[in-house]
């Protein structure tokens, strides 16, 4: 059974289309990846996800049920845009707010063990308005787990989070798909971060889903590359780039994407008087695979 | 194949919702100020027109009203003569006071509250938009008829207690500025008219909750909405609840709250479900 299952998804906002027949599939217990550019239709696809948004035209499944079930919606966590707390109420009465929305009978050791899971349990008593950007994140999580969710929704989560508060997150979202068989649809701009937890992702382009697949389908489709350094890193790029079609640089690194072997790369620039003082190969990771296929579409 | 949900029914999720919509409203420090305010309007306009006025006469309400050449600009200010003028007026007066325009007496009463009721309102209403509260709300919660019931209900109870601040505010402003008591009208028909004024405000609060459903975060646009909305039925309430009220004056208010909150509610639920809720 899917998650989320989306057919034929589409949404207008007077003449423009922001969602065009989008199809989607989310397995249950996956941490599935939602990648796009700004302006693609991520977050609105979320909101329609959401029942924020009327769509205006396709379906929408959640666990096999129509998203309109109030029953399967109320375990929907959500994490659109900004958490939405009072700015003047503390962190745990926000908090509690939501727990009652919920109908949580033991409310307070709910919040409690939310508040512990995202490492807040200090701040419960601080106001909304006085916390960072990061701990406001993390509040916003805390919030959307309440009610033991069976499938979250996060729009940009690690935004404004520091290196321990993306650990932090990536420790709480796999722990959740884990244990807890929770399902989590979560969008990011900060692809490396996606990289680490996510189990399928899917690539939005202009409203419509252009690639959905697994992170074994990625690893098995992302090219390898060699990677060198040298003393000499501008001329050896010049030698290469007349040889290979895609050469770029990066932290002090050359890397050649289409190289046939590393052994060719050395020799060609052993014979140029070039001398390699390291040299690798790797696989590229989500974000150049990404890069990749923006501009396969866009035809570069 | 469907997964297992457990299913909340109506009543559980509107008490949950009532509980913290009441709890909110009771925290708000916008509560206790339009409390204030109501309680406070009374007692500065009884008292400072009793100071500065004379008892009201048709000449002098004239000119201080429409003032036109020929006629003394600086005539005193129209004063109330009785401690119920600022509640409601008789039958006959409320009649003629439609029929013969605005007067301080006919615009300076009771009735401001459903206006100052408004801002009350639209403003809780707004703020769960600006916030983003509804969006947690909406996503958990699909029916959107448990937000309009319980809002529509917490509006009342805060426009009712504005209408008793009020009246509290009305009998010490008037003992203060030493206005008298006497009223052709039975403690029965001043009860009546008290409560019918009170079911009356559940004909607002239902035209100020569409209007700010619509509106969202645009707390200003609500409330502008909801007092040109309103306006026209404003002109009615002292006919509608005059100090003589009786049981009809109470059931025809009951009725047109209801009727009011019932039908306006279904287009505030209409609003939610068609349109953008962030």
């Amino acid at each position: 059974m899917n998650a989320i299952e989306i057919r034929d998804l589409t949404k207008n906002f007077g003449e423009k289309q922001a969602v065009c027949g989008l199809d989607m599939t989310v397995p249950v217990g996956a941490i599935y990846g939602f990648i796009g550019e700004n302006g693609s239709g991520k977050s609105t696809t979320e909101k329609m996800i959401c029942g924020l948004l009327p769509l205006s035209g396709g379906q929408i499944k959640l666990f096999g049920r129509d998203y309109t079930d109030g029953d399967v919606r109320a375990k929907v966590g959500v994490l659109i845009e900004a958490p939405g707390c009072f700015p003047n109420y503390s962190v745990w009465n926000n908090l509690m707010l939501q727990a009652a929305n919920l109908s949580i009978e033991n409310a307070e050791d709910e919040v409690r063990k939310v508040l512990k899971l995202v490492r807040m349990e200090g701040a419960a008593s601080n106001k909304y308005k006085n916390c960072s950007l990061g701990m406001k994140q993390r509040i916003g999580i805390a919030m959307a787990l309440l009610g033991n969710p069976k499938l979250l929704v996060l729009d940009e989560p690690i935004n404004g989070l520091d290196a321990d508060g993306m650990r932090i997150m990536r420790e709480v979202l796999v722990g959740l798909a884990k244990d807890h068989g929770c399902t989590v649809l979560i969008s990011s701009h900060i692809l490396g971060e996606l990289e680490k937890i996510a189990t399928h992702y899917g690539i939005i382009r202009g409203g419509k889903m252009i690639k959905e697949m697994t992170a074994e389908e990625l690893d098995a489709g992302c090219r390898t590359y060699v990677a060198l350094q040298t003393k000499e890193l501008s001329r050896a790029k010049a030698i290469l780039s007349c040889r290979y079609s895609r050469v770029a640089e990066e932290n002090e690194y050359l890397r050649v994407y289409d190289a046939e072997a590393p052994e060719a790369i050395v020799s060609l620039l052993y014979k140029n008087g070039i001398l390699v003082s390291e040299i690798k190969t790797a696989k590229i990771g989500l974000e150049e695979y990404y890069i990749d296929l923006m501009n396969e579409k866009e035809g570069r | 194949m469907e997964a297992k949900f457990e299913s909340q029914g109506f009543g559980k999720r509107l008490k949950s919702m009532l509980k913290v919509d009441f709890r909110r409203m009771f925290t708000t420090p916008l509560l206790y100020i339009m409390l204030g305010v109501s309680f406070v309007i009374p007692i500065l306009v009884l008292v400072m027109t009793t100071m500065m006025g004379e008892p009201a006469d048709p000449v002098a309400v004239t000119s201080a009203v429409t003032p036109h050449p020929g006629v003394d600009a600086t005539a005193p200010m129209e004063a109330f003569e009785n401690v119920w003028q600022i509640i409601g007026s008789v039958s006959g007066d409320a009649a003629s006071g439609m029929a013969g325009g605005m007067s301080l007496t006919t615009m300076c009463n009771i009735n401001l509250v459903y206006f100052l009721a408004a801002v009350l309102v639209c403003l809780f209403v707004s703020e769960d938009f600006r916030s983003g509260y509804a969006k947690n709300l909406f996503t958990v919660r699909a029916k959107k008829t448990d937000y309009v019931i319980s809002k529509t209900l917490v509006g009342f109870v805060g426009g009712a207690l504005m209408l008793l601040c009020f009246f509290l505010g009305g009998m010490i402003g008037g003992a203060v500025a030493g206005l008298p008591f006497e009223t052709e009208a039975t403690a029965g028909e001043l009860v009546a008219c008290i409560v019918s004024k009170v079911f009356l405000m559940a004909v607002f609060v239902a035209i100020f909750l569409a209007v700010s459903v619509a509106a969202k975060q645009k707390s200003w646009l609500s409330i502008i909405g909801s007092l040109g909305a309103s306006m026209l039925l404003f002109s009615m309430i002292p006919m509608i609840t005059p100090l003589d009220s009786n049981l009809v004056n109470i059931v025809m208010c009951f009725a047109g709250g209801a009727l009011f909150s019932v039908g306006l509610g279904a287009v505030s639920n209409l609003i939610l479900n068609k349109t953008s809720l962030v």
